[in-house]
This record gives C-alpha cells, structure tokens and sequence, in this order.
C-alpha cells in the first residue's frame, strides 16, 4: 500500500551513513526506528542520514529521529543529516528541528 | 466567480497502510483544483497527520473515518470525521506537538475541536496570478 522505505547502512572510517530511500510515514517508521535504533546501539559511531532518495518524512518519523538523536547522545555520539529535499527540509524548519539536528 | 460546490468523500480503516491513500487522493483533488505541486505536498503532509492523529486514536474502534473534500471555487476544505461519537477532539491535551505545528503551518485555518458534527476541519485556498 505504501510506497515503502529502503534503508541501507554503509560503515565508513568513524561514522555510519545511513541511506534512507522513499518514504518515512506512520505505517513505516516501525521500520526505520528498529533499524536506526540498532545501528547506534551496535556501531556506537557518528551517524550520517543520506536522504537525497528520501521523498517524504512525517512527525513520527520526525520523532524518531529525535529519538535516535537523543540514543546517540548518549554514547557521546551526533547525528547529521545531509542532502534533505526541499519539501522535507520545510517540516525541519516549521517544527524547529532545524535547530535541533545538523543540516548539510 | 465559481460558486459551485463539490464533494468528494473517501472512507478509511483506522489502520496505518491505508494513509499513503488518504494522500494519494488529496493530492489528485489538489492538483484537480489547480493548486502548485509545493502547495499539493503542504495539504497532502497536513492531511497525513490527521490521518496519523486518528490511526492513533481509533484502533480500538471497528468504525472507519471519513475524509471529506469540500470543493467551492477555489476553495478546498477539508473535514474529518467518524460514525463513532466518542471519539472527539482528538488533538485535545496533545502531546503530538511536532503534528500541530505542522498542520497549522501548511494550512490556511484549521479547527481543531468544531462542534459534534465533525471531527476536525482544515481549508487551503488556490493562490491565482492573474
């Protein structure tokens, strides 16, 4: 029914960049958060969300990254997002999280 | 000026895999009435959140909801609402502040707890350059 989100892990030298590709709504973000969740928790590194394939994003996939965040933090680690389409980098911006996250 | 008004009603489980169609069809209405694509993702995200709002809210309720596209010029109003009356308000006492803030932004006007007759209600109209 949906369109459905691919979420791909690429380890790099001191960080892990995870690529998100379609979409992040309520029937998805499930997924997204055992994933990131596990990631932080396992690779204890600095994370790096590719979102250029990344077409829509909803509040609870925004929660979950704020959730994610905060994990991170807790093993003195940041996250960054990078390449956010104008649409989705709209939502950062109304919510405030744009203040919140690392945008590049 | 066109007055008419056109209604366009589609009818939801309160489950999540079905909310990509509550988007899917407000962004065919949207586009039908001539709003810009910027404009199109703005009422499709803000209607999403409804839909998230009331998934929510309702999964212990058999009923369906209702979204309903109320056509009148160039006017687009949205309005939500269930058989089930117990279900009311329900971004009342919210603590999904991230989906307020963002159905407030990307909407013109929003009621967020009308009276008994509907759940919520959200209208957005065309910009025009003439």
């Amino acid at each position: 029914m949906s369109a459905g989100l691919i979420i791909r892990e690429e380890v790099m030298n001191d960080s892990v960049r995870v690529h998100l590709s379609g979409e992040v709504d309520i029937y998805t973000s499930q997924e997204l958060k055992n994933r990131l969740y596990e990631i932080i928790d396992t690779r204890k590194a600095d994370i790096i969300l590719e979102c250029s394939e990344l077409n829509y994003i909803d509040s609870t996939g925004l929660g979950i990254f704020v959730g994610s965040l905060k994990k991170a933090k807790q093993y003195g680690k940041k996250i960054s997002i990078v390449n956010l389409k104008d649409n989705i980098k709209k939502l950062f911006i109304i919510t405030g999280l744009d203040k919140v996250f690392i945008i590049e | 000026m066109d007055t008419s008004l056109d209604s366009i009603v589609l009818t939801l489980p309160f489950r999540a895999e079905y909310v990509s169609v509550g988007r899917l069809t407000t962004s065919g209405v949207a586009s039908r009435m001539g709003f810009d694509i910027e404009t199109i993702e703005d009422i499709k995200v803000a209607v999403a959140e409804v839909c998230n709002k009331l998934v929510e809210a309702g999964s212990k309720i058999e009923n369906e909801y209702s979204i309903r596209f109320k056509i009148s010029g160039n006017r687009l109003t949205i309005i939500f609402d269930c058989r089930d009356k117990a279900l009311k308000c329900i971004f009342s006492g919210d603590d999904n502040e991230l989906g307020i803030s963002i159905i407030t932004a990307l909407m013109d006007s929003v009621e967020f707890c009308p009276d008994d007759s509907y759940l919520l209600s959200m209208s957005k109209t065309v910009e025009r350059n003439f």
